[in-house]
């Protein structure tokens, strides 16, 4: 085709914002953390000390191994509750019924709460003792009554968990149930006829096919967990103690409590390398011919 | 109203050649037909014309202007799509107005223009409806009206029948016919479909691999197919090719087909090519060629069999009347002036002209 | 044989049970806490932790929060004004550029294409950093346009992709047959092209106005008074005096009733906003 400099003009805005926005900054952070430099010493950049925070974080600093901890923990619980739960849901959503569409209707809603008010509403529900799901638990199962669910290492970790499920579970529910009304139907057909009963079509046929829709819900939510920020300060706190400080919580405290920009430049990064791994394998996934029009 | 001239025209992608080194001049005034099977050319070469592809070497002139660096709005032609183009937000008049507007034709002189084209392919009730309310021909009427709306020097059509519904396609085809003689503008047309070449074309250039196999009449292609693959492209059910030895103008097949071809310099295998309704079933012993019936089929208005001899198969037409068991020893004969001769190697034709 | 057919059908029977019970279990578990929020913002704080939904309900805490100190109004202005801009900017932009991407070849465009899209993989805090320092640097701290600029850089690359998406699909015969006729590529663009993918449009800028409006770590970073936006304003309901949770239900409400209705609008399209239609 033609329009041999149109096209770069077309690109040309969005092209400035991302470079603006997120190049520069990723670009500054970069060289920020191989230098020295705490707010509350000096408001310029200091000498580049090289690669010590790298070497700090990785080896000799319990903060940021609690952080990895936790974030990794976080990301295990959250990513297999939420690809289980939502291929679980969409297969029981598939069919049609009147408390199928109902249930179809409301997906959407969870999604569309900012997840800082998530946070909120699980911090009142979760209350110790006034907690509308801290009554619950007690009631459905009785050793728990009384139980602070906000005050234990571990429960605060998967009422974290349970949080975010609630936001992504629905959404990912729609994902899966858009890739299952994407496959064609013969193949579950010819499957019955062959005598399979609806387990092994399921086993054999039907959850095969959806592979690479469950690969995208995988990865995508691997990717929004390991970076878990909103419902951290406004569900726990990062507490109790440093139970529920994840990556992005660490960075932030670094940064914003102890003003050491150096240091928490360099965290920030190594969260950044691991998810950009992450996004080139995901898009090499979606775009298996990148380029492609 | 002009011709069109292709000089040397290629267009690759990357290592991928769509169009070979392809010269073709289009009179003022012609309809040509651009004939082939999917992938051999024949729409790239269109889309060059209309200036939506780049030549990667040649030249396109219309009338006598090389229009190579014209972006399409400045080259005068109009072009029907295979699946119409339409404008799906606007109107069926807006649709046909487009063109104008975009010349600054405005107000009543371009509803006059509007109706006059819808008027002339019968759209005239429809002028206030989206192209979503309107069926598939309906649709084709609208891509037709927007191209003659502004009487362009060529008319390009890009399959313009493909969409539409057998009993439809006839009745378009004729009218597309009629619309072309009317306001004799040069015009190229593109499709895959034998028939719509023959009926509509002055000229058709049969396309194979990015080249162009012949340029005739259709009565010459269908009469005298240049080569091996003209031959079995054009006519339904394909010419009966049959590979054997040819010396001293005495074609000989295995299964004992012999004909006399009348070639007199050519020894060596060749091809012999004869069509279907140029082979008659006689008796045995009144027959070119004793054989098998192998399948018998009615097709309403004649009776195709199929018959086996020496390993090769040869589908002669009967008349409708005609009945054989599966199996049964027939004779056939071949049309001795119908015999279409083409070297196995070259694939050539090689029957005097 | 009928008992054959009897044990199938009972067992089809509990099955059907099953799983009425845990559709019933799910629509549980994801209405409540909305519904739980609702109920309290129109509790009194007397009722509040008071699990019983027969109540005395009053209309005082949303008197309350528009009312000073916490003033919401000014905040919910906030978040319009920095999801509006944000998404005025974005869209057209990503507009064009999408359809760049989608009809022309040229060099590097795996590259560029791959880099903006991998830039929505880029954790917020990274971003931040830098723009605090800078926006702290022109006293541009705590305003809109500090906001609109971070929230650019998670948006653009959303918008970009969902709105290749929709292009892809929209066979290119009608701009074709526009340049035929006589349009320039920019006149084709305005007047076939964006009519077409208008429906793709408006989900997409719904989509990025709903992460724009949602965002919490820029605007906890980078706002103090001035221009918080909503999902930081909540969290001032957290005093000394302890939390003030009938005021975060109402405030609540605020920020997602609107979110609420602008999910419906585009629901059919909802999921394309994180997987670009990859999955549709």
């Amino acid at each position: 085709m033609r329009d041999r400099w149109l096209k770069y003009m077309l690109i040309l805005p969005a092209a400035l914002i991302v470079l603006g926005t997120t190049i520069w900054p990723l670009a500054v952070s970069l060289t920020t953390s191989f230098r020295d430099w705490r707010l509350t010493r000096s408001l310029t950049p200091g000498p580049f000390i090289g690669p010590e925070h790298y070497v700090i974080a990785l080896t000799d600093d319990p903060d940021f191994a609690n952080a990895a901890m936790v974030t990794g923990l976080f990301v295990l619980f959250d990513v297999t509750l939420t690809v289980v739960s939502a291929l679980g849901l969409a297969l029981l959503l598939r069919r049609a019924g009147v408390l199928q569409s109902v249930t179809r209707a409301v997906l959407i809603l969870p999604f569309a709460v900012s997840p800082a008010l998530v946070g909120i509403s699980f911090r009142f529900m979760f209350n110790a003792e006034t907690g509308v799901f801290t009554w619950l638990a007690g009631v459905l199962l009785p050793p728990l009554k009384g139980f602070v669910w906000l005050a234990d290492p571990w429960a605060a970790l998967l009422v974290l968990v349970f949080s975010d499920a609630w936001r992504w579970v629905p959404y990912m529910t729609l994902v899966v149930l858009g890739g299952l009304a994407a496959l064609p139907k013969e193949p579950e057909e010819a499957a019955r006829i062959d005598g399979a009963t609806e387990w092994q079509v399921l086993r054999d046929v039907t959850i095969p096919a959806l592979l690479p829709v469950l690969a995208v819900v995988a990865i995508l939510k691997t990717v929004f967990a390991l970076k878990m920020f909103d419902q951290v300060v406004t569900l726990t706190g990062g507490g109790p103690g440093t139970s529920t400080v994840t990556l992005a919580y660490l960075v932030y405290s670094i940064a914003f409590r102890w003003y050491d920009m150096g240091y928490a430049s360099a965290v920030a990064w190594i969260l950044t390398a691991l998810l950009v791994f992450l996004a080139v394998w995901y898009m090499k996934l979606i775009l298996r011919k990148p380029g492609q029009t | 109203m002009a011709e069109v001239i292709l000089r040397n025209v290629t267009k690759r992608w990357g290592g991928f050649v769509a169009v070979r080194d392809q010269s073709l001049s289009i009179r003022d005034g012609e309809f040509m037909v651009l004939l082939g099977p999917s992938g051999c050319g024949k729409t790239t070469t269109m889309r060059m014309v209309a200036g939506l592809e780049e030549p990667t070497a040649g030249d396109i002139l219309i009338g006598g202007n090389r229009v190579n660096d014209l972006p399409p709005r400045e080259r005068d032609v109009a072009m029907v799509f295979q699946s119409y183009g339409l404008y799906p937000h606007m109107t069926v008049a807006e649709n046909i107005g487009y063109p104008l507007k975009l010349r600054g034709i405005r107000g009543a002189e371009r509803e006059r223009q509007v109706r006059a084209a819808a008027d002339k392919v019968e759209l005239g009730e429809l002028l206030h409806r989206k192209p979503r309310e309107l069926s598939g021909g309906q649709r084709q009427r609208v891509a037709l009206a927007r191209a003659i709306v502004r009487r362009p020097t060529v008319f390009l059509m890009d399959e313009p029948l493909s969409n539409l519904d057998a009993k439809l396609r006839v009745s378009t085809r004729a009218e597309i016919k009629h619309l072309q003689f009317e306001l004799g503008v040069t015009t190229i047309y593109v499709t895959h479909d034998q028939i719509e070449a023959m009926t509509l074309a002055h000229r058709v250039a049969v396309m194979s691999q990015g080249e162009i196999r012949q340029l005739d009449t259709p009565e010459a292609i269908y009469d005298r197919p240049a080569d091996l693959f003209v031959a079995g492209f054009i006519g339904s059910p394909p010419m009966n090719l049959v590979t054997g030895q040819h010396s001293n103008g005495v074609f000989i097949a295995a299964g004992g087909l012999r004909a006399e071809t009348g070639v007199a310099r050519h020894a060596g295998s060749a091809v012999l090519g004869i069509r279907p309704e140029d082979v008659t079933v006689a008796p045995p012993d009144a027959a070119d060629l004793v054989a098998q019936v192998y399948a018998v089929e009615l097709t309403g208005e004649a009776v195709l069999v199929t018959v086996i001899a020496g390993g090769s198969r040869l589908i002669a037409k009967a008349d409708r009347a005609w009945r054989a068991e599966m199996g049964a020893t027939i004779g056939v004969k071949l049309d001795s002036r119908r015999l279409h001769l083409f070297d196995a190697e070259t694939t050539k034709r090689l029957n005097p002209e | 044989m009928s008992d054959r057919a009897a044990a199938a059908r009972r067992r089809r029977l509990v099955w059907k049970g099953l799983e009425a019970a845990i559709l019933l279990g799910m629509l549980f578990l994801i209405l409540f806490p909305i519904l739980w929020m609702a109920l309290t913002a129109f509790k009194r704080p007397v009722d509040l932790f008071d699990l019983t939904i027969l109540f005395t309900p009053t209309l005082d805490n949303f008197r309350t929060i528009f009312g000073a100190p916490w003033n919401i109004g000014r905040t919910l202005l906030n978040s319009t004004i920095v999801a509006g801009l944000t998404v005025l900017i974005s869209v057209p932009a990503s507009t064009l550029a999408a359809y760049a991407f989608s009809r022309f070849e040229m060099p590097f465009k795996g590259a560029l294409f791959f880099t903006i899209l991998a830039t929505q993989f880029i954790p917020a805090v990274v971003v931040v950093l830098p723009f605090y320092l800078l926006f702290r640097d022109l006293g541009l701290l705590d305003t809109h346009l500090a906001l609109v600029v971070v929230n650019l850089a998670i948006v653009t690359p959303f918008a970009t992709w969902m709105l290749k998406g929709f292009l892809d699909a929209v066979p290119t015969e009608s701009e074709e047959a526009a340049l035929v006729d006589g349009a320039t590529r920019l006149r084709v663009i305005l007047d076939v092209v964006v009519p077409m993918i208008w429906p793709g449009v408006v989900v997409t800028a719904v989509f990025c106005f709903i992460l724009t409006w949602n965002e919490f770590l820029f605007a906890l970073i980078l706002t103090r008074d001035d221009a918080v936006t909503l999902p930081v304003g909540i969290t001032r309901f957290r005093t000394e005096r302890g939390d003030l949770w009938e005021l975060i239900a109402a405030a609540g409400i605020l920020i997602s009733i609107p979110m609420f209705l602008l999910a419906s609008v585009i629901q059919r399209h909802f999921v394309r906003g994180m997987t670009g239609g990859a999955v549709k």
